[in-house]
């Protein structure tokens, strides 16, 4: 019997899912692009501009918008694909009939969205270069660059695996409550327009939100960007992010299982 | 197409195989109830049943695309259970609905699952050209499959399946939707792939198709099998050698009367428009079937005494009949 590499087989599964997005890339970019553009538009240029919020705003709000960006967009991107492959078109059958483990196609999925999940990331920094750039104080030093890396990283992770569990989860004519009911408050309870810290004043919220991975994500990213601004131990953050990745890896993994196997 | 089954070796061993739903409730249902038979290699296997007999249920569970609740499934040996992989790579699957990748082109598709089988560059384009002109989509090959009509698509669906030369190949009703010119072709390619080794396992509503090429067929209804064997062999299984058709307006309660009042009848049982009477002595059966027709005042629109079909042993397997 022919040796048939895992490896070769997770990356033509990854190229095939690339190919098939990169030829729709201008509503990539659209999908992708759209919320933050609004929400720095509008927080981060006019309301700062005609004094309805400070003007240090634009800063506390940037590292948020770059998690937001890259939490979504690999969600997205793990999920609605998933989604519709299960329970729509049923392409993904015949990935499923590779002669490879079942967790070699979750990954491959997984992977697609880490990927889109830098690419949403980075999207955020022209939008926010062209309203933002005189307001942010951000400051980036040499010994800061590897660990903000490594959060980025352990973003779009997170990103792909909450993916995948939504993604075995929602029916595709559950997506469209997906954005009321799921993204958006992530969104704005993710620590986005404000810090954890601040949040004191309301203490039963300030912990409820712990349950938000966004949280976790951009208070750490706010700790190494915006380090002028209070935010959570960084510890207490990677531990936040990477218990819920794991929680969230674990019980997608099983449902990805379950519905490949017909359960 | 194959000879002496005792010389063959065995390519799906099924033994006692269960499939359970767990429905809302706790309601089990059993979709399939402890099916056993064994599919040689080189054979050419039908599986027929009508709609809901477990079909489907039953080759996904072969195609470790379901989870098996009970008994146990061998493909080339290996256990369906235990090694997934290694019987995925035995097999190509034709499945009832297009599961073809909508944003890919054709060609694409088969380089794709060709690169799945580890199967080189060179390897996958000559049998992409090979499986694209077979099955006339050579033409269209570079445009995406989402504008492909369903015929189209079937045609690729079997070509993939077929792409890496299965050891053995599973088609789940591959010629519903195909033109008979097609259904032709496909048929033709299957022989083909029959007489280098593979062996084919298909489920298919038309039965003249099984009765020209399966060398044996399993007839499944209500989750069990009914019948098995070579098609004349389950046409020897009916007790009778001659079935009268008769279009004609008999209630349930008539049709029973017949069965009973008429000598030579060995039952009778409704099927679509049509009023199937299983006799003994064929010309004597006819006599005293019109007359006793005549004696109820009955109108036929229509009457023809044939042999028995594979359909006439399906019917008879599947449904319900009134016997004497």
């Amino acid at each position: 019997m022919k040796k048939i590499s895992s490896f070769k087989v997770f990356t033509t599964m990854v190229k095939r899912d690339l190919v098939i997005q990169l030829r729709d890339k201008w509503e990539f970019i659209f999908r992708v692009a759209m919320l933050p553009f609004v929400l720095i538009l509008v927080y981060g240029y006019i309301l700062p501009k005609i004094g309805v919020l400070d003007a240090s705003f634009p800063s506390q709000m940037f590292p948020g918008m770059v998690g937001m960006s890259m939490l979504l967009t690999g969600i997205h991107g793990t999920a609605v694909p998933l989604t519709m492959d299960f329970n729509n078109s049923r392409e993904i059958e015949d990935r499923l009939q590779a002669p490879v483990k079942t967790g070699v196609v979750a990954l491959a999925k997984m992977t697609v969205g880490f990927i889109e999940s830098f690419i949403g990331g980075l999207i955020v920094l022209p939008i926010s270069l062209i309203f933002m750039a005189d307001q942010i104080n951000v400051t980036i030093t040499l010994s800061n660059v590897l660990p903000l890396i490594g959060v980025l990283v352990l973003t779009a992770i997170t990103s792909a695996c909450l993916g995948l569990l939504v993604g075995t989860i929602v029916k595709p004519r559950q997506i469209a409550a997906m954005f009321p009911g799921f993204l958006m408050p992530v969104v704005f309870t993710g620590a986005i327009f404000f810090s954890w810290e601040s949040l004191s004043n309301v203490p039963v919220f300030q912990w409820l939100v712990l349950i938000n991975p966004l949280v976790h994500i951009n208070e750490a990213l706010r700790f190494f960007m915006t380090p002028q601004i209070l935010s959570l131990d960084i510890w207490y953050s990677l531990l936040g992010i990477v218990v819920l990745t794991v929680l969230m890896l674990f019980f997608g993994s099983r449902r990805f299982v379950s519905m490949s196997k017909n359960k | 197409m194959i000879g002496d089954y005792s010389m063959k070796k065995t390519m799906l061993e099924v033994n006692d195989l269960k499939k359970t739903y767990l429905m809302k409730g706790g309601r089990k249902i059993d979709a399939v109830r402890g099916v056993s038979f064994d599919v040689y290699e080189g054979e050419v296997f039908g599986f027929l049943g009508p709609n809901g007999a477990g079909k489907s249920t039953t080759i996904n569970m072969l195609t470790t695309q379901l989870e098996i609740s009970g008994g146990k499934v061998l493909v080339d040996g290996l256990s369906v259970k235990d090694s997934p992989e290694k019987v995925r790579q035995s097999i190509g699957v034709v499945a009832q609905h297009n599961n073809l990748d909508r944003g890919l082109t054709a060609r694409e598709n088969l380089l794709y699952h060709a690169s799945y089988f580890g199967m080189t560059k060179k390897e996958a384009d000559e049998k992409a050209d090979y499986y694209l002109a077979k099955l006339g989509l050579t033409e269209r090959q570079n445009d995406y499959v989402k504008s492909y009509s369903g015929g189209m698509a079937q045609r690729l669906k079997i070509a993939r399946a077929m792409i890496h030369q299965p050891k053995i190949l599973f088609l789940d009703e591959p010629t519903t939707g195909l033109d008979p010119a097609y259904r032709h072709i496909l048929w033709e390619l299957m022989m083909e792939l029959n007489k280098q080794g593979t062996t084919i396992f298909l489920t298919t509503h038309y039965m003249e198709e099984p009765e020209a090429f399966c060398d044996r067929v399993a007839i499944m209804n209500q989750g069990e099998i009914k019948g098995i064997g070579t098609v004349e062999e389950l046409k020897n299984s009916i007790p009778t050698s001659d079935i009268i058709k008769l279009d004609a307006q008999l209630s349930d309660k008539q049709i029973s009367e017949l069965a009973k009042d008429v000598k030579s009848v060995e039952r009778a049982t409704k099927h679509e428009n049509d009023i199937l009477i299983y006799v003994k002595e064929k010309d004597k059966a006819l006599t005293q079937v019109l007359e006793w027709l005549t004696e109820k005042k009955v109108s036929v629109k229509n009457l023809s005494l044939s042999a028995v079909t594979l359909d006439d042993v399906f019917i008879h397997l599947t449904k319900g009949t009134h016997k004497k």
